[in-house]
């Protein structure tokens, strides 16, 4: 791999961004290799959990210019489905995916931070989207996702100006969900991860599926999709597990089965 | 009014209150519970001396927290189906409501107790409330329409963490992430609970009933349309149009 590193500890898979050259701008190949890794990691079953990162003090900055400004209008089609794409991949594995950002968190880069579950960052993040400042706009659903989560009118701030949101700024309007130290950002953000992948793997899963999917339909139909994913969970050895545990105080060993 | 086991209700300048009181450290929202709250919603949406409905467990240490689950463990996916389709139903009963519903979280919100406080109108809180939804920790998701609502009220990226996390949230912390909408000191948390709950009260019912009912269709409607049922809820609310006033006429001179 070329633009990424990957290891992997007690389970978990940590994937960094690592274009140090170029604050890890994201390019076609780095979009591929994402790929590949999380289509590799959905069918690994030994695999818990996923923390994203990118290396050198950066998350990532936007897509990388240098192969972006010569594209065709093809070409450009075939970068944002690809990207659209791994965005969705991301959104849709079945474990939980946290993105711990630090430094630059722009444009594509912050497009594929907001496909996971949720972020976490230190103070040193900036967030924005320069996309408008170079006549195009974000393209990996970043227009979508952007407005679903801070709201219509602060998402429109962000991308007309392409101003850039700080670490606080961010916290506040829910851009990032908790703030930690940078010298510890990476551990704080492992060990929330080592603990939530401890919890049912198989409620994780459908938790993550019924709100996503829960999103895009009316609440009466929602409720209905959640009230038959709750009645599945009574047919599975991790409720019995959690809830024997819990009766009996003691640490539940869930399976995933 | 009271005929019930596990809450009491009163009535007291136009607020009707619901105390949850099960007689246990915990308000557990078990099938009875669930049964009796409808039934007592049922009584108070009746009462035309009701301009608005408190939800509390105060002054216990619980607001609410969700089935008890020694009960729980040995249900078959029938059963729970059939429990999340009472506990849908009780939330589709606040929600459809003529009349605005609070949940005044005096202390400890759990799993379905969390699920009840999402469903009501408001929430106040006293700054003792502990608030989590730990259904990961036993290996379930809630039926009780949390993993829909809660995406709604405070963002899909939080309320992953809400649920993924199952870590109980301060009174600060909830207030920070718009969970609930106001936090009171706990020594004067009824006595804020009251005054905040009177002012809705006095409103005119019919306006408070539409409004409620605009803002909850706004969930599931584009805006166009949206905005079509603003305009006839609107218009409803003015009592002569020059419509009526021709209706009028016309029954008044075919009456003579």
């Amino acid at each position: 791999m070329n633009t990424l590193t990957i290891e992997i500890k007690d389970s978990l898979a940590i994937i960094s961004l690592s274009r140090p050259d170029c604050l890890n701008s994201v390019n076609m190949e780095m979009l591929k290799e994402l790929q590949s890794q999380f289509e590799q990691l959905r069918s690994d079953e030994a695999i818990k959990g996923v923390l994203l990162t990118g290396v050198d003090g950066h998350f990532a900055s936007g897509g990388d210019l240098d192969e972006v400004r010569h594209f065709t209008p093809l070409e450009a089609i075939a970068f944002a489905e690809t990207g659209q794409k791994l965005c969705s991949l991301i959104e849709a594995f079945p474990r939980p995916v946290l993105a711990a950002v630090r430094g630059y968190v722009l444009g594509a880069g912050l497009e594929i931070a907001l496909a996971c579950d949720y972020i976490l960052a230190d103070e040193t993040a900036q967030f924005g989207f320069k996309e408008l400042c170079y006549g195009v706009l974000p393209a990996f659903g970043g227009t979508q996702r952007l407005p679903r989560l801070v709201g219509k009118g602060r998402a429109k701030e962000m991308i007309f100006t392409g101003r850039l949101v700080g670490a606080d700024e961010a916290l506040r309007i829910g851009l990032v969900n908790q703030l930690f130290p940078a010298v510890s950002l990476l551990d704080d953000v492992f060990k929330q991860l080592q603990k939530i992948c401890s919890y049912g793997l198989l409620s994780l899963q459908m938790g993550k599926e019924v709100i996503d999917t829960g999103a895009e339909i009316n609440l009466q139909a929602a409720c209905k999709m959640e009230r038959d994913a709750f009645a599945v969970c009574f047919s599975t050895a991790d409720q019995k597990e959690g809830m024997g545990a819990f009766i009996e105080k003691r640490k539940p060993r869930f399976s995933g089965r | 009014m009271d005929q019930w086991q596990l809450l009491h209700t009163e009535i007291r300048n136009r607020v009707g209150y619901l105390f949850l009181d099960n007689d246990q450290r915990f308000n557990t929202l078990h099938s009875e519970c669930i049964q009796e709250l409808r039934a007592a919603l049922t009584v108070l949406e009746s009462e035309s001396a009701v301009g608005c409905i408190v939800i509390t467990g105060d002054p216990g240490e619980s607001f609410a927290v969700g089935a008890n689950i020694a009960e729980m463990r040995d249900f078959t996916s029938v059963e729970a189906w059939d429990f999340s389709q009472l506990g849908q139903g009780l939330f589709e009963q606040i929600e459809s409501s003529t009349k605005p519903v609070i949940a005044a979280l005096n202390g400890i919100t759990m799993g379905g107790g969390c699920d009840l406080a999402l469903a009501c109108d408001l929430r106040l809180a006293s700054e003792r409330l502990q608030i989590a939804h730990p259904g990961v920790k036993l290996g379930i998701i809630t039926g009780f329409c949390g993993t829909q609502k809660l995406p709604r009220l405070v963002g899909s990226h939080r309320a992953k963490e809400i649920f993924m996390t199952s870590r109980a949230y301060s009174a600060e912390e909830a207030l920070r992430i718009k969970l609930v909408e106001q936090v009171f000191p706990a020594d004067q948390f009824m006595n804020r609970v009251s005054e905040y709950a009177e002012q809705i009260a006095q409103q005119p019912p019919m306006a408070l009933n539409l409004a409620k009912k605009m803002l909850n269709a706004a969930e599931n409607v584009c805006i166009a349309n949206g905005q079509v049922m603003e305009l006839g809820a609107f218009a409803s609310l003015f009592p002569r149009s020059g419509h009526m006033e021709k209706i009028e006429e016309f029954f008044t001179k075919h009456a003579n």
